[in-house]
């Protein structure tokens, strides 16, 4: 076990909490160039993105926590038998990772390298991928990013898009976070112990007392205390944060450094529920009261220009849609002179918000970000020229980003499961992955990453077309075309209903192909759909609402199935298709409840197999990360969460010194 | 006054406009659009013009114009889109003309869909060929197919929305133009108000809001926000002819209101309105361009110049896809500005004597 002191150096927290995000507002995302519809990523790490639908975010009439004593430590450390959790710093994981891989060529090659093939693609990551040695970064340097929306707030926990994620993750305080196997730990940066109790209802954390807010003030437990009770606070509009929290009983502060979660159950996800952003105490205490909504009054509205952070970064410019700079905290490493944390590698951390991916390319040719998200289109033939690797390269690696038609099954069209199947079977899969997506996407059977620990044994097949089968399941469906339209009918409470329907879908070029070559493929089987392109904020209200009859949309995987329930469990707010099977419901309230891995991953692979029978979703593809980064960039390293959400991610990144 | 000069007005104006060899080419180009416009199908499609199957004759390529067209029979012996092979496989008696260029605007052609031909080229190489003429999208769409299909949408939104706009703009103006007073105040008064509407903002709006956003629903809003100008005109030309002699004659020889706005005054009035109809057209053709460029023109996957400008500039290099388009939008513009500008020098008498 590498569990580490508080003595050693660590780096900065990464706390990644909410790759879980939504993509709200901007409806793209770094990690989500081709945007994954609606919303997003699925609360990947912790379940914190169900709290939006689950809570209501105006005033509600539920209570915040029930009231709750927490009992003496003495007596919970006499009756827990404490059994000790990792607490592992990222980047010794990573770099201790690296120093068993072999190197497959020299940087200098590397760098020379096109990325044309898997092997030289292998090269660049193993070449380029790598730590820096002793003094080999460039600690004055600084970091040009993009991202293609602006922040909705700069407060830890009304984070919600992509976007505040990738800056928020930044300057933001964390105790946990997860490495790139997507197993979690607590921070060494930030934290002494995790112990849980053997009945798995508590979990104790001992914090280090070498942390400060960027005003001076030090982190304690009781600012995290302080933080579960607004995060549950039902005045207060979070929009993600509350899903986890909700599933707790209580946090409570024994002293400066020793906090104790308490939970309803011993769920397997607990181990994410208490991992949520952390709030000043002594900024909030006061203003939190006055002004629930934590944006409206005076204060607030200060706070949200320039506000107090706990993490290694802090803003010091914004310019509303354009950028946001942030600057490394010299707080955060050394408290009274003396070094307490190694710094981060970047000295300042620029974010450029560019929406167009037209626009950002033509600004990493010219040097001006240096990392972005590329398209299909922009991987395969506008980035294989000198103009490209003059200054910058590219790397790729697989990623659980999966997209799918959602078909709303309240709506008369796809009640019926063999309707929903013959949607499956009219799609010209090849035609989409080799033509629409170049051949860079993998084709994608069901909700779990075929690789991950939860899916089937047995992998399930990816649906094909097959036109003769989707018009039997029509027929058998009683869809025939009655009056001799050339449409097929059937007749629903006394009226004959032509199968004509509307898919919503964002406005990406590539969103909108697929959809219209849907729209080719029904057509041929006497199935008229109309493509309807909206905005992404009208397809996430749309949605929300359940207004439409299909639409096209992603979700990125989260780490735990369990954050999936919030997709597909009957009733539950981004279930967008109304599906509801009552074994599916009960499938996922067991898995929680079960602790052994092997014996969780049959409920979620029989799930899986469900879905897959009952197709509420056509399932298309797993879109994989395609990256363009700087020749002067080094240390990127893949996870299943793409190159920066996870631990150390965006941490690992650095330049060296000229 | 002998034989020779006793033409009648637009007798004469036709005989100036003639002089005009710009002007007539612009006549021409138009004429030549509303042809491609008309025998689209004919000129580029998947579906035989006509064809002779199981010993009835169809039209399957008027499933171009309305999806309801097209013959329910080869829906129902499954052709599923591809009629070159089951022609042959379900009716070897049957015959079929097809179209002139055998390429799709709505979807890539298959490999040997035609028999014997490989499928469209896709992504950044579907160069102009012997197949492909002007090329392929990234997608493999043909574009020659997707623009002949376009020119449909171009001439409709022009002629449609200006159709509307004259016919708002005539009414309003020659109202407050004819009978003064408090119509005047009002007419006016509606018409700066309407003027002051942003009809991209508006199109925006509708495009969020309705449930099927056609290209008939922004041509309406073209129309119903761009009659501004010609009411001010016709209000303008009424005004200065309800005093002359002629419309005070009618008026002593008891016409009603109604008969001397539409018998004598309009057709004096029609010259001068004219013109700003016909740079309105070319405003409008402007207009869908800039909107389907921005994503907001007619839904998907329908054909549009404005559209395949889209499709350029995410790649610059498949400069096919920005020269044709672009050209033909220019070349329509133009020839619509070319057709208003020779309209008012054959009309304008002011013109007319400078010129001389």
């Amino acid at each position: 076990m590498q569990t580490r002191s508080e003595q050693e150096p660590g780096r900065w927290p990464r706390w990644t909490l909410a790759a879980a995000v939504l993509i709200a507002g901007c409806g793209k995302s770094p990690n989500d160039d081709l945007g994954v519809g609606p919303k997003v990523d699925v609360k990947p790490e912790l379940s914190t993105s169900d709290a939006v639908l689950k809570q209501p975010m105006t005033p509600a009439a539920q209570p915040a926590t029930e009231p709750f004593e927490p009992p003496p430590l003495a007596d919970l450390d006499a009756k827990a038998s404490w059994i000790d959790r990792p607490v592992k710093d990222g980047l010794v994981l990573l770099r201790a990772a690296q120093a068993a891989e072999q190197v497959l060529c020299s940087v200098a090659d590397a760098v020379a390298l096109k990325n044309d093939s898997a092997e030289n693609n292998g090269k660049i990551l193993s070449a380029l991928g790598r730590l820096p040695a002793e003094s080999e970064a460039d600690t004055q340097a600084r970091i040009d990013r993009h991202v293609v929306g602006d922040l909705g707030s700069t407060n830890p926990i009304m984070i919600s898009t992509s976007a505040e994620f990738d800056i928020l993750g930044l300057t933001g305080f964390g105790l946990f976070s997860f490495g790139r196997d997507l197993e979690p730990f607590a921070s060494a940066e930030t934290v002494v112990s995790w112990q849980t109790s053997a009945d798995g209802l508590l979990d104790k954390v001992v914090m280090r007392d070498d942390l400060v807010w960027s005003d001076g003030t030090p982190i304690t437990a009781h600012d995290i205390a302080f933080s579960y009770t607004v995060i549950m606070d039902p005045r207060v509009p979070v929009p993600a944060v509350r899903s986890g929290t909700d599933q707790m009983k209580g946090v409570h502060a024994y002293d400066n450094q020793t906090i104790v979660f308490f939970h309803k159950e011993p769920l397997a996800t607990n181990v994410w529920n208490i991992n949520f952003p952390v709030l000043p105490q002594h900024v909030y205490e006061t203003t939190w009261e006055k002004d629930p909504t934590l944006k409206d009054s005076p204060e607030h509205v200060a706070l949200e220009q320039s506000p107090v952070v706990g993490g290694p970064y802090e803003i010091v410019d914004r310019t509303r849609g354009q950028q946001i700079v942030l600057r490394r905290r010299e707080s955060w490493s050394s408290v009274d002179g003396k070094k307490v944390r190694d710094e981060p590698f970047f000295k300042e951390v620029r974010f450029r918000i560019i929406e167009d991916p037209n626009t950002s390319l033509l600004a990493i040719k010219a040097g001006d970000i240096h990392e972005m998200i590329l398209t299909p289109e922009q991987w395969t033939t506008q980035t294989t020229g000198d103009d490209f690797y003059e200054r910058n390269t590219k790397a790729t690696a697989p990623e659980w980003v999966s997209f799918h038609f959602g078909w709303n099954i309240e709506s008369p069209f796809f009640a019926d499961r063999r309707v929903r199947r013959a949607m499956s079977y009219a799609f010209d899969y090849d035609e989409m992955l080799e033509k629409l997506c170049y051949g860079l996407y993998q084709p994608c059977a069901g909700n779990f990453p075929e690789d991950s620990w939860m899916s089937p044994k047995k992998k399930l097949v990816p649906y094909k077309q097959d036109l003769d089968t989707a018009e039997a399941l029509l027929d058998e469906a009683g869809w025939i075309d009655h009056d001799n339209d050339g449409i097929r009918d059937k007749e629903i409470d006394g009226r004959l209903v032509p199968f004509e329907f509307s898919i919503l879908t964002n406005q990406q070029p590539l969103r909108i192909a697929i959809c219209v070559l849907m729209k080719d493929c029904l057509d041929r089987i006497g199935v008229r759909m109309n493509v309807k392109p909206v905005e992404s904020t009208v397809l996430q209200d749309l949605t929300q609402k359940r207004k439409f009859q299909a639409y096209f949309g992603g979700w990125g995987s989260g780490v735990d199935p369990d954050s999936s329930e919030n997709i597909w469990k009957t009733g539950a707010m981004r279930n967008f298709v109304n599906y509801a099977n009552p074994e599916v419901d009960r499938l996922f309230e067991e898995g929680r409840r079960e602790l052994d891995r092997a014996k969780r991953a049959a409920k979620y692979a029989r799930i899986q197999e469900i879905l897959y029978e009952d197709q509420p979703y056509t399932w298309l593809f797993w879109r994989n990360s395609f990256y363009g980064f700087s020749k002067r960039l080094r240390g990127y390293v893949f996870s299943p969460r793409g190159p920066f959400h996870y631990s150390p991610g965006f941490g690992s990144l650095w330049m060296p010194s000229e | 006054m002998n034989r020779a000069a006793s033409h009648g007005f637009w007798a004469e104006a036709w005989r100036r406009y003639r002089r005009r060899p710009l002007a007539m080419a612009a006549v021409m180009f138009v004429g030549f659009l509303i042809t491609v416009a008309i025998l689209a199908p004919v000129i580029a499609g998947t579906k035989p013009v006509l064809c002779r199957y199981k010993g009835k004759l169809y039209a399957p390529c008027l499933g171009y114009f309305d999806r309801r067209l097209e013959p329910v029979i080869f829906t129902k012996d499954r052709f599923r889109g591809e009629y070159p092979r089951n022609l042959k496989e379900k009716d070897p008696e049957s015959w079929a003309i097809w179209p002139l260029f055998f390429q799709d605007p709505y979807r890539s052609v298959r490999n040997n869909e035609w028999p014997g031909r490989p499928a469209n080229p896709s992504r950044d190489e579907g160069r102009p060929s012997r197949t492909n003429l002007f090329g392929t999208d990234q997608y493999g769409v043909d574009v020659l197919a997707k623009m002949v299909h376009g020119t449909t949408v171009a001439l409709l939104v022009g002629f449609l929305s200006m159709g509307i706009a004259g016919t708002i703009g005539i009414v309003v103006g020659a109202l407050g133009g004819y009978f003064g007073g408090w119509v005047d105040m009002l007419t006016s008064r509606i018409t700066e108000i309407v003027m002051c509407v942003p009809t991209l903002v508006l199109i925006l709006a509708l495009v969020a809001i309705v449930d099927k956003p056609t290209i008939w629903k922004t041509m309406a809003i073209i129309g119903c926000t761009g009659w501004t100008g010609i009411a001010r005109l016709t209000r303008g030309e009424f005004l200065r002819l309800k005093s002359s002699e002629f419309v005070m004659a009618a008026r002593a020889a008891g016409a009603g209101p109604v008969r001397i706005m539409l018998r004598h005054i309009l057709p004096n009035a029609l010259a001068p309105i004219l013109v700003p109809i016909t740079f309105g057209i070319a405003a409008a053709i402007l207009m869908e361009s800039s909107l389907s460029f921005l994503g907001f023109g007619p839904p998907p996957p329908a054909a549009s110049w404005g559209s395949l400008l889209n499709d350029a500039r995410s790649n610059l290099s498949m400069w096919w896809l920005v020269v044709f388009p672009g050209t033909a939008i220019f070349l329509t513009v133009l020839a619509y500005n070319l057709i208003g500008e020779g309209l008012q020098e054959a009309t304008d008498p002011r013109l007319r004597e400078a010129r001389k």
